[in-house]
């Protein structure tokens, strides 16, 4: 009767109702629809083509996308540990790892929404109303195409679903709303700009250039950016590449999913665990 | 000839903050209706998390019903603690799926037919605690360990309540119920464990513990051997602040984060 999919599929349903009737994401999404949309407009690159378009948008997404990513996250496994349904739901043939799957899927599939959703919009404005002709399905050099909007809007999801597991990560640490807040900022702030700062700082220190593109692909943000030069920008301007290596770039992001996936995991199934175990330290001292 | 146990504790200890909650608890939960009583924060609620799991014991063991699949626990802690934004229904749905159970025929075991629709935070304090018991019985566990089930409830539900649990006693099942209720244990209950600053003062077949403190009733045992008066019919509000009320708020494991006070004669309202 009951197995990983039925534990995997029931907790996803439910999630993604809780989403659906949460009317603060809705909100989220026509804030960042806004926030793109406006930021096009006064970049004016959306009015001359995709590429242009992603231009203006690389450098606000990789604070935009964390962020909206953050805020769907940083609850998602802090809710029911701290309404006391976690311990409810343990006495249910759901393994932690059905848990976490099915929550995590489920806030996966709401950034589609609350960051895909704005973010194709604005892709489909670009394409009605940029001037030179963008109607053009082709990647070759130099040509602007709807294709290349399509390759960053993959690569945005992709940033976002890293987000959403780390920041499901941190929630399943937090204690309380507010540490979970506070983790998910700094989580944030450690996402967008701790990765550049230790690139500067590397380089800095001696480090040569053309080991940039190989370290670029290792934080989000960093594999992420590289993979629009690579695939988006680049295609366009710079045709020979070597911004970053694809692999590398993709299984960077992937490799973080799964990082905040399974630390997630570990953090529910252990944690009593090792609550105990420091409370027999504590013990011992006291003694 | 005694029962097999469904579960049991042995010498099962935890610590908060270095002081012992509940200390060196050794329980054996036999089928039929246990009722775990005490004064507030003589560690009851730790007691039914540790006995279904919800908090690691930091020494001793725990012995719970398991086998291959379904769900041999069912736990309704203190505060009832389902997500809102979903109706009575839904909430059973959920559970339900997990098990393969029906949640309608769930609603209708305890009188709640006609509210399959509302949502849980519009539901009273007592429907909502019917719902809880609905829900920890789902997927006929063989221990049903309920937290205050008649909490913070009138006298017609707090009744419900109980016998709502306790009809699911029989020779397989047994139910743990932590209460204050000590009318309602007197009525329902056949064993009784009398807790005491984490330990346990009292444990057996209430009639045999009745008749060995010669007591006429759970409220005179109580006063004997929890060295209190026993709250009266109907005083089983939810203390606030009681010490025992670790359960279920948190992290998970975070509502046990505060050490428990052991403070005598908070129950005396």
């Amino acid at each position: 009767m009951t197995g990983p999919l039925v534990g995997v599929a029931t907790v996803f349903r439910r999630e993604l109702a809780t989403v659906v009737r949460t009317p603060g994401y809705a909100v989220l999404a026509a804030g960042l629809l806004v926030a793109v949309g406006g930021l096009l407009a006064a970049g004016g690159g959306g009015a001359t083509g995709f590429v242009p378009a992603v231009v203006d948008l690389l450098l606000p997404t990789e604070a935009l996308v964390p962020l909206a990513a953050v805020v769907l996250g940083y609850r998602a496994l802090l809710a029911d540990g701290a309404s006391g349904e976690l311990a409810v739901i343990r006495t249910y043939p759901v393994r932690v790892g059905e848990y976490v799957a099915g929550v995590l899927l489920a806030r996966t599939v709401a950034l589609v929404g609350v960051v895909g959703v704005p973010y194709a919009a604005v892709g489909v404005g670009v394409w009605l109303t940029a001037a030179p002709d963008t109607g053009i399905f082709a990647t070759h050099a130099g040509i602007d195409s709807p294709l290349l909007y399509l390759r960053f809007l993959a690569f945005v999801l992709l940033l976002g679903a890293a987000y959403v597991s780390l920041a499901a990560a941190v929630s399943a640490v937090a204690a309380s709303r507010r540490s979970a807040v506070a983790l998910g900022v700094l989580a944030l702030v450690a996402g967008v700009l701790g990765g550049d700062l230790l690139l500067l700082r590397s380089l800095g220190a001696g480090a040569s250039p053309a080991s940039i593109p190989g370290s670029l692909a290792l934080t989000p943000n960093g594999a992420f950016r590289g993979l629009t030069f690579e695939h988006v920008i680049g295609v366009a301007f710079a045709p020979e590449g070597g911004f970053v290596s694809t692999g590398r770039a993709v299984g960077s992001l992937v490799g973080w999913t799964l990082l905040g996936a399974l630390a997630a995991g570990a953090t529910l199934a252990y944690g009593r665990r090792v609550d105990a175990a420091i409370e027999r330290v504590r013990s011992g001292l006291a003694d | 000839m005694p029962d097999e146990p469904v579960a049991a504790l042995s010498d099962a200890t935890r610590t908060y903050g270095g002081v012992p909650v509940l200390d060196a608890v050794s329980l054996a939960v036999e089928p039929g209706v246990t009722a775990v009583v005490g004064p507030n924060g003589s560690g009851k609620s730790t007691l039914i998390r540790v006995l279904v799991g919800a908090t690691e014991p930091t020494a001793g063991e725990v012995r719970q019903p398991g086998g291959p699949g379904g769900k041999s626990i069912g736990y309704l802690p203190q505060r009832v603690p389902f997500r809102p934004g979903f109706t009575a229904r839904e909430t059973l749905a959920f559970y339900g799926r997990l098990v393969g159970d029906d949640p309608d025929a769930a609603l209708e075991r305890v009188g709640l037919g006609d509210a399959g629709d509302r949502r849980v935070e519009a539901l009273s304090g007592g429907m909502r605690r019917l719902l809880g018991i609905a829900q920890a019985v789902l997927g006929d566990p063989a221990l049903v360990a309920l937290d205050e089930p008649a909490s913070g409830l009138d006298p017609g539900m707090r009744e419900r309540a109980f016998r709502a649990a306790a009809e699911r006693a029989d020779g397989d099942t047994a139910v743990v119920i932590a209460s204050h209720a000590l009318d309602l244990v007197d009525e329902h209950a056949d064993r009784v464990a009398v807790l005491r600053r984490g330990g346990v003062a009292a444990a057996g077949p209430l009639d045999r513990l009745l008749d060995d403190h010669d007591a006429a009733d759970a409220r005179e045992l109580y006063r004997v051997v929890a060295g209190e008066p026993g709250t009266r019919a109907g005083d089983e509000d939810e203390p606030p602040g009681d010490g025992d009320e670790r359960g279920g708020e948190g992290d998970g494991e975070g509502d046990d984060a505060e050490p428990n006070v052991h403070v005598t004669g908070v129950s005396d309202r």
